[in-house]
């Protein structure tokens, strides 16, 4: 630590930290609209001038000097004042507004002509960011206005000399004006250095130079993702969120969690009006820190008000009715009741939902609780136990130690199964690029990645050039391939030794495969020799991390124990440290950890259905939950459905199960609610409500409380469901879930850093058998049916059939291999007919070359998840669904 | 990006470069030696191979003026943008040009005809205010002979 002296304040800081971050963190302002907090220095607006005692050459810039110790640091002289102020002022010369250094501005009503004879309405009253803008402020906060600092002195332009560069407004996410550029560079460099995407240049030279967006064509034709990463950082209003720019100037914000992946980013909602019109990222939780993606930053409006539920619905004949929630509450318990006392507990069961939250979900295991029956799960449950088991199998631990913050921070070697993380959990991939390829201070080593995917996804691209190795496995081979390279680690003798020393039975590896098709044998070899070095530097840091698709069980089974295997060897009984397995949707982890895990001798979703569809299950209760959406072989679950006695569904919107409900209770969406969700890697985090519910609709947990409370009269029992507030259930869940004691909602201090997880050194290590892959040969030139969560379509929007949910209308197509499409005839924009038995999809093609060979992808959110309809049932098997496809006629 | 017969023929064109943007110039300058012009598909073609954002190769592009980004025209005409030709009335022979081939600087007519290209002095400066056909210097020119040259390549072509 160095002391300085700043302004005549005594101050310490780190030796070497850059001086402009520790005057702005002593709560000293410093101009600095080039600078990014956390990347080495640009130094291209030359605004944060400070005289440094001692130094040569006059006033020095803030942003590259560094802290020293017995350092005198004034930033209040009238001389640092006044040369700031031309700098600035060479600024705003090129800047597109006059009005920036105008203190006569907030008297100023668009079309006013004021003293000087400019016409307001070119000023920055018309300009989006007026009243929220660097710049705005920077002049300000520096007199320009008061002092008279004007580089225009004597001018008597109102207009433009030169014709200003169009904006790009073609995209839904991004607004682009190339006018209101400084040209600090900042999106630049955030484009490059904290994303590592690398979508923004500086194009052209001396005074015509320019930012530029991939090519230099519009932005939704560049490699852009719409992180708005760029926005966050731009000083002007030359980058803006499209979406409510004009209305966000806000009165409040509110910091929650974005619950549309299990990453769980902090985000601050700023309201006006009492609704969200902007998010930025909120650094609570420390993994993501300052950045979101595109889901997290743009999701919030992706459905208008009017497509949520307003108020609750019963069934009346064919049709659902309004209802006032008294009512709809007692019919539920009545029937409930009726059910349980005609065909017994054993008949009646209940879906919670990774999408809620984890007070939501314990509601639900405790309403279970009160009418005896043991069935409970959700719909993607089963895929999910199945890779909780595998792993808790291998690292006799139920709730994984890992911390995916040593990912950036630490890790030196890490191997991904999955394909396209950056579309599932995009800052998950975002934050292994930065371990790839670091850029921020301070300076760390690289690390080396294994990627093993059958698509093709940016993470592939940060594999060899950086020194790994990506495994292209056939889709379903995936197991295969990790199993392959296990076997070629255990190979190392003196792996073998350490393995062996941990108590672990190396010969169960035995039966792995050799070979995998598809992939030669000299790249295994080079990511097992990787890997082998890894074992080799026990300090060395290692990161497995496995996303298991959310369709097919034994896949997600077969994947995680592969993975986890890899893990045991290279780092024993310390394994589960290092192994990450990343569940797709948000609350995952929240509604396993809360209960929502089938009962001693109760049925699994699976289950659930199949005794619906015999006629056993006579009752479901649905919170949050979308079978129709999520479960495969939609025309069995629908059958299924629609024997049932009493469909409950608590829900936002009108979902296709929805629809099918006798009873639908309104819920509000996330962004309305408080609780807690519990991340991929178990961080515990708070959700507050950013905007009030809307009509009669009401939080899920308040819902559920009033049905609790209506069961317990009716059926009896002890249990009290008077919940005037979430964090009631909350303080519950502390007294009753283990891992969850200090997550108190009101009056807990480290939310984002807190974790409910194990120690995971106690568990049983014990490396585990890896079944044979179903292997499936074309026939018939049938191709392979890949899905997943993709990255734009937004949930809410898809679960109501929205034509807007992928607003870029990139995921509304199934993506067909271009060598593929020519054999088939197929061109981009084509109608396709995807057909699997009798079940029959037409849609939209799109061509694409990160698809392998033999195989077609569709967003499983495409369409209310209508992909569904081509997936056999859950069968078991690890092999992806087979389609045909043809062009439509 | 997709393979098209474009990009797989310039793909096979800067094969030989490494990753790294030590070799971009040289891979740029290959590309423009062979099509007369840096095609948009060529940056990503470019960027692909040597394992660089898109928009870094635009940036380049765009940076050096030797570099261009349409294809050469079948008749070049440079306007000389020197202080001799400026003080003895360019900037009408400029205004002339761009009006009656109603195109700006380093733009080119429909079907890349002609094609207009903002040039440094050559020393020449006897015939100020000049400009250059395909090369060969034409002038002193008034605004009036320019319209009639523009005239006449336009109705040339």
């Amino acid at each position: 630590m160095a002391k300085l002296t700043i302004d005549g304040r005594e101050i310490e800081a780190p030796d070497g930290a850059p001086l402009v971050e520790v005057i702005k963190e002593n709560g000293i302002y410093v101009p600095n609209l080039c600078y990014i907090d956390g990347l080495p220095p640009y130094a291209g607006c030359r605004t944060c001038l400070v005289e440094i005692e001692g130094a040569r050459g006059g006033l020095q810039l803030s942003c590259t000097s560094t802290v020293r110790d017995e350092m005198v640091v004034r930033t209040d002289t009238a001389e640092v004042k006044q040369a700031r102020q031309y700098v600035l002022s060479l600024i705003d010369a090129n800047h597109s507004d006059r009005c920036l250094t105008c203190h006569r501005r907030v008297k100023c009503m668009p079309g006013d002509v004021c003293l000087r004879d400019d016409v307001v309405t070119h000023r920055c009253l018309t300009c989006s960011k007026n009243y929220r803008c660097e710049l705005q402020t920077t002049n300000d906060l520096l007199d320009m206005g008061v002092d008279n600092v004007e580089p225009w002195e004597g001018e008597d332009r109102t207009y433009y000399q030169w014709e200003q560069p169009e904006p790009d407004r073609a995209n839904p996410f991004l607004e682009f004006d190339p006018q209101m550029c400084i040209i600090c560079t900042r999106c630049v460099r955030a484009c490059d250095d904290l994303r590592h995407t690398g979508a923004i240049t500086l194009a052209g030279r001396g005074f015509s130079t320019r930012i530029a967006f991939g090519a230099g064509g519009p932005i939704d034709e560049s490699n852009c993702d719409f992180c708005g990463s760029c926005i966050d950082v731009c000083p002007t209003a030359t980058l803006m969120e499209k979406p409510n720019k004009w209305l966000a100037r806000t009165e409040d914000w509110v910091s929650t969690t974005c619950t549309s992946c299990s990453v769980g980013c902090t985000i601050s909602v700023g309201t006006r009006g009492g609704k969200p019109v902007i998010v930025k990222p909120d650094t609570i939780n420390p993994f993501s820190d300052d950045q979101i993606c595109v889901r997290g930053r743009f999701h919030y409006d992706a459905i208008k008000p009017k497509e949520r539920l307003s108020k609750h619905l019963v069934r009346e004949g064919d049709t659902l009715q309004p209802s006032p929630l008294d009512a709809a509450l007692d019919i539920v318990a009545d029937r409930l009741a009726g059910i349980r006392e005609q065909h017994g507990a054993a008949s009646i069961a209940f879906l919670g939902s990774p999408f809620a939250t984890n007070e939501e979900n314990y509601l639900v295991r405790k309403l279970a609780g009160v009418v005896g029956t043991p069935n409970i799960d959700f719909t993607v449950g089963p895929v999910n136990q199945a890779a909780a088991h595998a792993a808790q199998a291998a690292f006799g631990v139920d709730r994984l130690p890992a911390d995916l913050t040593d990912i950036p921070t630490k890790a030196k070697t890490i191997l991904v199964v999955a394909d396209d993380l950056e579309e599932t959990h995009n800052v998950a991939a975002l934050r292994i690029k930065d371990a790839i390829d670091p850029r921020k201070l301070p300076a760390r080593e690289p690390a080396r990645l294994i990627v093993i995917s059958s698509r093709r996804g940016e993470l592939c691209d940060f594999a060899e050039p950086y020194g790994g190795v990506w495994l292209q496995a056939e889709a379903g081979q995936e197991a295969a391939v990790v199993s392959a390279l296990a076997k070629r680690i255990v190979g190392d003798e003196n792996v073998a030794a350490s393995a062996k020393s941990a108590g672990l039975d190396v010969d169960a590896l035995a039966a792995g495969p050799d070979t995998v098709t598809g992939i030669e044998n000299s790249t295994l070899d080079n990511a097992a020799a990787i890997l082998s070095e890894a074992a080799a530097d026990a300090g060395q840091t290692i990161a497995v991390v496995v996303a298991p698709k959310s369709v097919g069980v034994a896949l997600a089974a077969e994947t995680t124990k592969a993975a986890a295997n890899v893990a045991l060897l290279l780092r024993g009984a310390s394994a589960a440290s290092s192994f990450y397995l990343l569940p797709t949707e948000a609350n995952i982890n929240g509604a396993r950890d809360m209960g929502v895990v089938p009962g001693e001798g109760g049925l699994n979703f699976i289950g659930i259905v199949e005794a619906a569809s015999a006629g056993d299950m006579k009752a479901l209760v649905v919170a949050g939950d979308n079978p129709l959406m999520f479960a495969p072989g939609r025309a069995k679950v629908e059958e299924a459905l629609g024997r049932l006695d009493l469909l409950v569904v608590i829900d936002q919107v009108l979902t296709d199960t929805a629809k099918m409900a006798h009873v639908v209770l309104a819920d509000v969406p996330a962004i309305s609610k408080d609780g807690t969700i519990t991340s991929a890697d178990r961080r515990v985090l708070r959700l507050k409500a950013a905007q009030a519910a809307q009509g009669e609709a009401q939080p899920a947990w308040a819902t559920l409380s009033q049905l609790g409370q209506r069961l317990t009269s009716r059926l009896g029992g002890g249990e009290s469901f008077s919940y005037e507030e979430a964090s009631e259930i909350t303080e519950e869940i502390t007294k009753s879930v283990p891992g969850y004691d200090r997550f108190h909602f009101h009056g807990y201090l480290g939310w984002g850093k807190g974790r409910a997880v194990e120690d995971g050194l106690s568990g049983t290590i014990a490396l585990q058998p890896v079944g044979e892959p179903a292997s499936t040969p074309p026939s018939n030139g049938d191709v392979a049916l890949l899905t997943g969560r993709t990255l734009f379509t937004s949930l809410e929007a898809a679960s109501i059939h929205s034509p807007e949910a992928d607003k870029l209308h990139r995921e509304d197509a199934v993506l067909v291999n271009q060598y593929d499409a020519v054999e088939l005839g197929i061109s981009a924009g084509d109608g396709v007919v995807l057909k699997n038995g009798s079940a029959e999809l037409s849609l939209k093609a799109a061509l694409t070359n990160t698809v392998p060979r033999g195989s077609v992808f569709l967003s499983s959110y495409y369409d209310g998840g209508v992909v569904n309809t081509l997936l056999p049932s859950e069968n078991g098997s690890t092999a992806p669904a087979r389609v045909t496809i043809a062009k439509q006629s | 990006m997709l393979d098209t017969e474009a990009t797989l023929e310039i793909a096979e064109l800067v094969a030989e470069f490494k990753p790294g943007n030590a070799d971009l110039i040289p891979a740029l300058h290959k590309v423009q030696h062979r099509y007369g012009y840096v095609p948009r598909e060529a940056m990503g073609v470019v960027a692909k191979q040597l394992r660089l954002g898109e928009a870094q190769v635009y940036g380049a592009v765009t940076f050096y003026s030797e570099l261009r980004v349409i294809p050469p025209p079948q008749t070049r005409i440079d306007w000389c943008s020197g202080p001799a030709c400026r003080l003895k009335g360019g900037e009408n022979v400029r205004l002339a040009l761009e009006s009656v081939l109603e195109i700006g600087m380093e733009e080119n007519t429909a079907g890349d005809k002609v094609g207009l290209h903002l040039a440094q002095c050559n020393g020449t400066c006897d015939f100020a205010p000049q400009i250059w056909v395909d090369g060969k210097v034409v002038g002193p020119l008034t605004a009036a002979d320019t319209i009639t040259l523009a005239r006449e390549l336009k109705e040339k072509n």
